[in-house]
């Protein structure tokens, strides 16, 4: 079937097994690290142009048949070579890197009806994924890393087997480093394996509240404005998420995260002085305030009630913010000690 | 190698506000290397998250793309409550500063020529890997100290490759776009069912090489909606020479007594000179209404409007000779020392609110 097809692209055309094997030869070249190194590299660099031109198309052509595609996703599956690929991420080309991350993510997508065959093969491979992780470590191929990251994070079986990992860990730790792109890359795929998939973030975040929330903190107190902020606000959006009602209830009986949040209402960036109110406002609406919440507020009453009518007084246009606002100042005037009662 | 820590940088004068105030960028000089740098410092804290994405989009853009022709971001940090980019110094600034400082009847045809092949190797690269710039225009062609033009202002652009697919057609409408409308592309503007793809920026291109000759964009003192409405109906803007001066522009301007005698000078210059045929064929093929009658990049840079780069001796930098870089005036402008400094002191706001937690 496939010598059918030959003739419509052209003689010169390598075939997705020929490619294909070109490609690993090319990589492995790379790396053992052989005497050829500049060689093996502009062999790895001219074959992903290839199998990414035959998944893309480019300007003056039409990507290939679909036949033609699963004959070199099999391939790839065959030879592994999607692993090898990103193992030695570091040692292909700037442009070479791209192109890696382009053939992953077109391969990724590929769907036969329901079936996503390299979802499944990656499942059997979690290496794979694994070391994509582990890629933010190196500034030059993290954010080649991400990009691909972020589309497995979008298949649920793949960000499963990666906030289960320990390795999950690790991303409280890039997304504070110190380059900015690095970091807030991390945090956009963080943030993804937290998000996109509700129900089993809800139930990993449940299961492992203790090991994420001490970890979450170290990121709230983080000497990186933008850390703080960012973390802040997916904070929020996790505890306002009614799929993590279990998570938001146990986050607001401990009066160590409210006097948090009140501290945080106080800081010098407006921002964080506003995301923070989202947070604070959780505890506050809460009607069964644990005992150590109530005391906090109590003690904190009068403070409180002045604090909020003073606070981002210049939100005239922003109706809800208002509302929340005048909701939560008279809850705290109408707050009274369990044993007036 | 340039470090992430301000206080490595001598920093010099504010060379300009961008991103409709969202930035200011400093000329400034790395102490550990003695090497000029430009330092973008982007106020982030008063953004919604929304313009905070974009900010962070054009970094990470912009560090995946390494080209002669286009602007490299060699690092980018978060210090205070801002974020800070630093870029190699392009000695001679922006087009558009060059424009308004020293070019006031536009660039020579010589140089427009050095500067839009420049442009078109940088625009061929970020077509190729899968951006549309969306923002093509003469702020955002910068000259380097070697006579070297490179496209920045990646922040509008837009990514064709997404989740494995390329988009042959794009429909989005870049985000705050608002002072970039006289550049776009009137199926752009057009927001319509056929969207728009690459071809887009060869308009832009267009445009902006009439900046570059005319001293001033097409439109420029027309409102938006007449604008769009005579980029739809097909009207070509041109570059002015005396085969296209509008001659009763110019009887209004002979008579005009308020206009100063400097900008009657221009326009007698502009009406007089001539520009070659290429030229006008060029900028009229880039400014196709259809964008299917527009060249891409490839047939463009073989155009024979570019056979006089080879023809001559001069260089794009013999032809800004009477130009100071800006690393030459570095000297006369260490004056906002204070850049390092105000970051950890703004937004001070003593609170005098005390939260009482004790024995809690």
């Amino acid at each position: 079937m496939f010598e059918e097809i030959m003739p419509l692209f052209g003689k010169s055309q390598k075939s997705p097994a020929e490619v294909v094997k070109a490609l690993k030869e090319a990589v492995s070249a790379l790396e053992r690290g052989d005497k050829k190194v500049e060689k093996a590299q502009e062999d790895v660099s001219k074959n992903l142009v290839h199998i990414k031109n035959m998944l893309y198309g480019t300007a003056e052509s039409e990507p290939q048949a679909d036949i033609v595609v699963a004959q070199l996703a099999q391939e790839l599956y065959n030879s592994n070579l999607l692993l090898l690929l990103v193992q030695n991420l570091s040692r292909i080309d700037f442009e070479g890197k791209k192109d890696v991350a382009q053939v992953f993510n077109n391969i990724l997508r590929r769907q036969i009806g329901t079936r996503s065959p390299t979802v499944e093969y990656i499942c059997t491979k979690p290496e794979i994924l694994f070391t994509l992780m582990s890629g933010y470590e190196h500034q030059d191929i993290a954010l080649n890393c991400g990009t691909m990251l972020r589309e497995c994070a979008r298949y649920e079986a793949l960000a499963k087997i990666m906030i289960y990992s320990d390795d999950f860990y690790n991303f409280f730790r890039y997304v504070e480093v110190s380059t900015f792109d690095i970091a807030s890359d991390a945090f956009s795929t963080f943030k993804e394996l937290l998000t996109r998939h509700k129900i089993l973030s809800a139930e990993f975040l449940e299961v492992n509240y203790d090991k994420v929330f001490s970890h979450y903190q170290r990121l709230l107190n983080s000497e990186n404005y933008v850390t703080r902020r960012q973390s802040l606000k997916l904070l929020g959006e996790l505890l306002l998420d009614r799929h993590n009602f279990t998570v938001m209830t146990r986050y607001i009986s401990n009066p160590d995260n409210l006097k948090l949040m009140m501290n945080m209402l106080k800081e010098k960036s407006r921002n964080i002085q506003f995301e923070a109110f989202h947070v604070f406002k959780v505890f506050v609406a809460n009607p069964n305030k644990p005992k150590p919440i109530l005391d906090i507020l109590l003690r904190n009453q009068e403070k409180l009630i002045e604090f909020l009518t003073r606070f981002h007084t210049d939100r005239s246009e922003d109706e809800q913010f208002n509302d929340e606002k005048a909701y939560l100042i008279k809850q705290i005037k109408e707050l009274k000690s369990v044993h007036e009662n | 190698m340039y470090d992430i820590n301000l206080n490595n940088y001598t920093s010099g004068m504010t060379l300009g506000v961008s991103n409709n105030g969202t930035s200011t960028v400093h000329l400034a000089l790395h102490k550990a290397t003695k090497s000029y740098v430009v330092i973008k410092k982007y106020f982030i804290d008063d953004k919604e998250p929304e313009d905070y994405s974009f900010i962070q989009q054009e970094i990470i853009t912009t560090r995946q793309l390494q080209h002669p022709n286009v602007l490299p971001y060699l690092n980018a940090f978060v210090s205070g409550h801002d974020i800070y980019v630093i870029s190699p110094l392009m000695s001679y600034g922006s087009c558009s500063n060059l424009l308004q400082e020293h070019f006031h009847q536009g660039f020579p045809e010589l140089a427009i020529a050095f500067i839009t092949k420049d442009v078109l190797r940088g625009l061929d690269y970020i077509h190729k890997k899968g951006f549309i710039h969306r923002a093509l225009r003469a702020s955002h062609v910068l000259i380097s100290a070697e006579g070297r033009a490179c496209i920045c202002g990646m922040r509008y652009s837009c990514d064709v490759v997404k989740s494995g697919k390329w988009l042959r057609t794009i429909y989005a409408f870049p985000k705050s776009s608002t002072n970039n409308l006289k550049w776009l592309s009137p199926e752009l503007l057009q927001q319509d069912l056929r969207g728009y793809n690459e071809k887009s920026d060869i308009y832009s291109l267009g445009m902006t090489i009439c900046e570059l000759a005319n001293c001033t964009v097409p439109f420029s003192d027309v409102p938006d909606t007449l604008m769009l409405t005579e980029k739809v109906r097909g009207s070509t803007p041109q570059i002015i020479d005396k085969s296209t001066f509008p001659v009763d522009v110019m009887d209004i301007e002979e008579s005009g007594e308020e206009s100063n005698s400097n900008s009657k000078k221009n326009i007698k210059a502009m009406a007089t000179r001539k520009f070659s045929e290429p030229f006008h064929a060029i900028t009229e093929l880039c400014l196709q209404c259809d964008p299917s009658n527009r060249p891409g990049v490839k047939q463009l840079l073989a155009h024979s409007f570019f056979k006089q780069c080879k023809r001559t001796n001069n260089t794009l930098l013999s032809i800004l000779k009477p130009v100071k870089p800006l690393n030459e005036r570095f000297m006369d402008s260490v004056e906002d020392q204070a850049m390092v400094v105000t970051t950890e002191l703004e937004n001070l706001e003593l609170e005098s609110c005390q939260w009482d937690f004790e024995n809690i």
